[in-house]
Order: C-alpha cells, then sequence, then structure tokens
C-alpha cells in the first residue's frame, strides 16, 4: 500500500515537468531563441567549463558567488531581524512606534532600494575594504559587493523581523507566569520560553526573507553596473543571444532556491513538532 | 506542642483592576486569611467571585492594591521561593515533552540533567502518570494527564507552598475523584501549605482542613473541618457539612444579588 502510494505521488509530480519538457523540446525545434534541451543540458553537465563567446565566469562560479551574497545578506537579516524583532515582539511601546514603519519599508520591494545602495556603497567590498587598490586580485571576495547584500539584507530583514515580532508578542502569558514562579530569570524566560514559542513564527520569517533574498539577487546581478553572479551570467547570455546559458541558469536558480526553501521547510517542520497536525 | 507557623497570610488585602467599561471592579476586597503550615485550606465561590486573583497575589503574580500580602513573613513583591503553582489551563509548555515540562523547575534552578531527569520521573511516577507518557507532547495527553503533569511539575521542586487554582475542573467526575484523592495522598505525605481554589462544594469538603466562602471578593464565612481521611462522599457527616457549606454560600450569595 504504502509503496503504491509512493509511486502515485512520483507520477503525479512528474506530469508536469514531463510536459514543460515536451513543450520545450517542440518549441526548440527551428527556433533561434529556444535553446535545445540538449544544449542546456550540454551547459548544465560541464559547471567548471568558460563559457563560450560569453563574458561570464563559469556557472558554478557564477552560482557560487550568487550563494556567497545571499548567504551574506540573510545571515545579516537573521540576525538582526530576529533580534530586532524580538525587542519589538516584547516591548509594547516599540511594537507601536516601529511596526507601522517596517510593515511600509516591507511594502517596497527591495529592488527600488538598487540605486540607492549603488550610491551609498559604490562598488565597495570586503576586498576594496582590506586591500583597497589589489581588490581585483580577490576574486570573490571582491564579488561580495557591499550595494548588493544590502540590498539582500533589505528584502530579508523585514519579513523576519516583522514575524519574530508577531511570534514573540503571541506568547501566552499563562507560560511566561509559569516560568515567573518557579523562579525564572529574564534571560531564562527569553531561552525557555519567548525562543521556543516563537520558532515557528521565525522560522517562517525566515523562510520568506530566504525566498525574497533569493529572487532579490539575481535582479541586482541584472541592474547595471553589478558583475559576476548567476543574474549578471543571464543578463549577458540574453545580450550575446547565448540562450543555452540563460536557460542553464534558470534552472540553476530554481534548484537552488527548491534547496534552500526545502532546509529551511525541514527546520520548521522540526521546531513545529509539538503542534497538534490538522488531520 | 508548638504553634503552627504562619505561611500565607492576607491582611485586609484587596485588588482593584479598572476597565474601559468600569474604571474601578473591585476583584478581592478586605481579605483576612492566615494559612498555617501544612494546613490545606480551600477557598469557594462562584466563578468571578476573585478567587484567581487571590491566588495570583500569593504568587507574586499581582501586587495587592489594598492591604498586604506576606508569604513567610515577607511581603510578596515578586513570585516568592519555592512554590509551586497549578493554574487551571495547567499551562503546559506545548513545545515540551512530559519530561521537559516536569523538569522545567530544575532545569530553571541549574540542575544537571542526570538529576533533573531521575527527580522528574520520580514526580511523574508520584502523580500517578504511566513511564509511557515521558517522550509525549502535552497535546498528545487527554485532559486528566494533562492535570497530572502540571501536578507532578508544581511538586517537582519540593515546594513548601502549593497554590491551586481549580486544577481538576472541566474534567469528568470519575477523573476528578481520582486526581482530588492523588493529590491526598500528595499532601499526607508531604504536607505542604496548601492554598486550593475551588467552585466544587464537594471538592472543597473532600479535601480541606478549612473552608472559606468567599462571594463577591470577601469572605463570608469559614468552616473548619475535623472529618478523618480519606472522607466517604456518600457518609452522612460528609453530606451534612456538604449542605452547611451550600447553605452559607447561597444565603451570602441571594443576599448579594439583593442589594446589587
Amino acid at each position: 500500500m504504502k509503496s503504491n502510494r509512493l509511486i502515485r505521488k512520483i507520477l503525479l509530480g512528474a506530469i508536469v515537468p514531463v510536459v514543460i519538457l515536451l513543450v520545450w523540446h517542440f518549441a526548440s525545434i527551428g527556433s533561434v531563441v529556444v535553446p535545445s534541451i540538449s544544449s542546456v543540458v550540454e551547459v548544465l553537465a560541464h559547471p567548471f567549463s568558460e563559457p563560450e563567446g560569453l563574458d561570464s565566469t563559469p556557472l558554478a562560479f557564477g552560482a557560487a558567488v550568487s550563494i556567497l551574497r545571499v548567504l551574506c545578506g540573510f545571515i545579516l537579516a537573521a540576525l538582526s531581524g530576529v533580534l530586532i524583532g524580538l525587542f519589538i515582539g516584547r516591548c509594547k511601546l516599540a511594537m507601536e512606534t516601529l511596526s507601522p514603519v517596517m510593515s511600509a519599508a516591507m511594502a517596497v520591494s527591495p529592488i527600488a532600494w538598487i540605486p540607492v545602495t549603488i550610491i551609498v556603497f559604490g562598488l565597495s567590498s570586503p576586498a576594496t575594504a582590506i586591500y583597497g587598490d589589489r581588490a581585483w586580485e580577490h576574486g570573490l571576495l571582491d564579488q561580495l559587493r557591499f550595494a548588493i547584500v544590502a540590498v539582500i539584507w533589505m528584502g530579508a530583514f523585514f519579513p523576519i523581523a516583522l514575524n519574530t515580532a508577531a511570534g514573540a508578542a503571541g506568547v501566552r502569558a499563562g507560560h511566561l507566569e509559569t516560568a515567573k514562579v518557579l523562579g525564572a530569570t529574564r534571560r531564562q524566560i527569553l531561552t525557555k520560553i519567548v525562543l521556543p514559542s516563537a520558532a515557528p513564527a521565525i522560522l517562517t520569517g525566515l523562510r520568506i526573507g530566504a525566498g525574497i533574498a533569493w529572487r532579490v539577487i539575481i535582479a541586482a546581478e541584472i541592474f547595471p553596473g553589478t558583475r559576476g553572479g548567476l543574474g549578471y551570467m543571464i543578463a549577458t547570455a540574453h545580450e550575446t543571444a547565448s540562450y543555452e546559458y540563460a536557460f542553464a541558469g534558470i534552472i540553476v536558480i530554481a534548484a537552488i532556491g527548491l534547496s534552500l526553501d526545502g532546509l529551511l521547510r525541514m527546520a520548521l517542520v522540526r521546531v513545529s513538532r509539538w503542534q497538534p497536525r490538522e488531520r | 506542642m508548638e504553634p503552627k507557623r504562619q505561611v500565607i497570610r492576607f491582611e485586609n488585602a484587596g485588588k482593584c483592576f479598572s476597565t474601559p467599561a468600569r474604571p474601578e471592579v473591585w476583584a478581592v476586597r478586605d481579605f483576612n486569611l492566615t494559612c498555617l503550615e501544612g494546613e490545606l485550606t480551600c477557598v469557594l465561590g462562584p466563578s468571578g467571585c476573585g478567587k484567581t486573583t487571590l491566588l495570583r497575589l500569593a504568587a507574586g503574580l499581582e501586587m495587592p492594591t489594598m492591604g498586604k500580602v506576606c508569604v513567610n513573613g515577607s511581603a510578596v513583591t515578586n513570585p516568592p521561593e519555592n512554590i509551586g503553582v497549578v493554574s487551571q489551563e495547567g499551562d503546559l509548555l506545548p513545545w515540551r515533552r512530559v519530561l521537559g515540562n516536569v523538569a522545567l523547575g530544575l532545569e530553571i534552578r541549574g540542575l544537571d540533567r542526570q538529576e533533573r531527569t531521575e527527580r522528574a520521573k520520580k514526580a511523574i511516577n508520584r502523580v500517578g502518570l504511566p513511564s509511557e507518557v515521558v517522550q509525549s507532547f502535552p497535546h498528545e495527553l487527554s485532559g486528566g494527564m494533562r492535570r497530572r503533569v502540571a501536578l507532578a511539575r508544581a511538586v517537582c521542586t519540593n515546594p513548601r507552598i502549593l497554590l491551586m487554582d481549580e486544577p481538576f475542573s472541566s474534567l469528568d467526575e470519575l477523573t476528578r475523584h481520582r486526581l482530588q484523592a492523588e493529590l491526598l495522598q500528595l499532601w499526607l505525605s508531604d504536607r505542604q501549605t496548601v492554598l486550593f481554589v475551588t467552585h466544587s462544594l464537594e471538592e472543597a469538603v473532600f479535601l480541606a482542613d478549612r473552608i472559606l466562602v468567599m462571594t463577591f471578593g470577601r469572605t463570608v464565612a469559614e468552616f473548619r473541618l475535623d472529618l478523618d481521611r480519606p472522607r466517604d462522599r456518600l457518609g452522612d457527616e460528609f453530606i451534612k457539612v456538604l449542605l452547611e457549606v451550600r447553605r452559607a454560600l447561597t444565603e451570602h450569595e441571594n443576599a448579594a444579588a439583593d442589594v446589587s
């Protein structure tokens, strides 16, 4: 019974990808815009090869640059978002003062901030800060442009902070009092009651934040003035009509986004084990 | 014989709340009570008469608007040390398993894992819970089991004072009787000072050394019970006391209703 259900699940899940592949295959026949499946597979199979006729780094290096940028921005957003969210959630005055501003800021697309962050940070990166004029010698570190990391932070920070605030504000008074009468200190109340109680909301915020960060990075890398990363590779591929690279880039973006979301979903399931499941 | 120590003392204590509709609502007013060491006192009254507020004052979760509340001779300004509290809902932490819930107080005191696991398991055993439930989450347990876990958590730190706010309400009669008998067993062996709040006449008469009848935030009658334990709920003496307490309760309720 169990194996039958598994087979059914796999078959149902495979329908849409098969249809997409079929449509793609027929669309690529005789087309100069839609590359053939085999040419895209060829690019994906050689992720470390220098792209032909394209002013871009290999696919794997582009993916690594994008991942690194997202991770830096996302980790900064997670740390600051959770800390500020906890503060807002546990302090009524902070909630009343900051919450409307943050909700408004969240409504603005992070992409809109790109020109601002470029003006503020220019082309500076950790490499320019450390090595100055010789920054270009430190490829990966130089790619970590502050302007791009700041945009990622802008995209991920608000959903993380607002979800954390909602989780921290929703802690039941009875749970806090239970810890108080058992003699808990403020720190123990935070670590043993507030954080675990708010954990599902925090993880939901992280998941939304990660999704936004990953979408924003591609847009930020397509923006003029940036170099490196999957977004840059797709934009360059478009300019030089090397569409197999653009398609390969899109597939890698989807795969990484799916993995990132899968990891956070697993973490969310783990911290939400205690919640009764809906039947 | 040495006189018993005063453990909990309310001196003309009162608590006033304000709501948008009513700026001054006295939940408890001019309340006087002294609980002696090892005594099981029940405060009996209808819903909304201020029983829970009374317990919260003793637990240091509310500060009195008038008068004074003392525990172990000191005025209560924070939750006093060495108390166990069981609330109406039990307030188990849903993200912790049974063992983690029971051991919370020990964890807060900084005991090592092995010692707190041993002590928590002992407490779980004492309240009549099967050992299989230690790894269950609260939502996987029945209402009666959850109340037992709350009781185990309260007694796990060996408190000398137990404050219990209708801990067995909303349970079926059979489970309630069983839990009352188990609480009595625990109390008979440890002899903590217990302040037990209930709206059930039968529960009060079954458990208490002393019953305080409360309506509209004030004590209106007090009964000392000298019945042997365990008490026979169908015995003549039990029923006699029950009727007396009921009479006092209904008389004062009616009088208060006439006044209002």
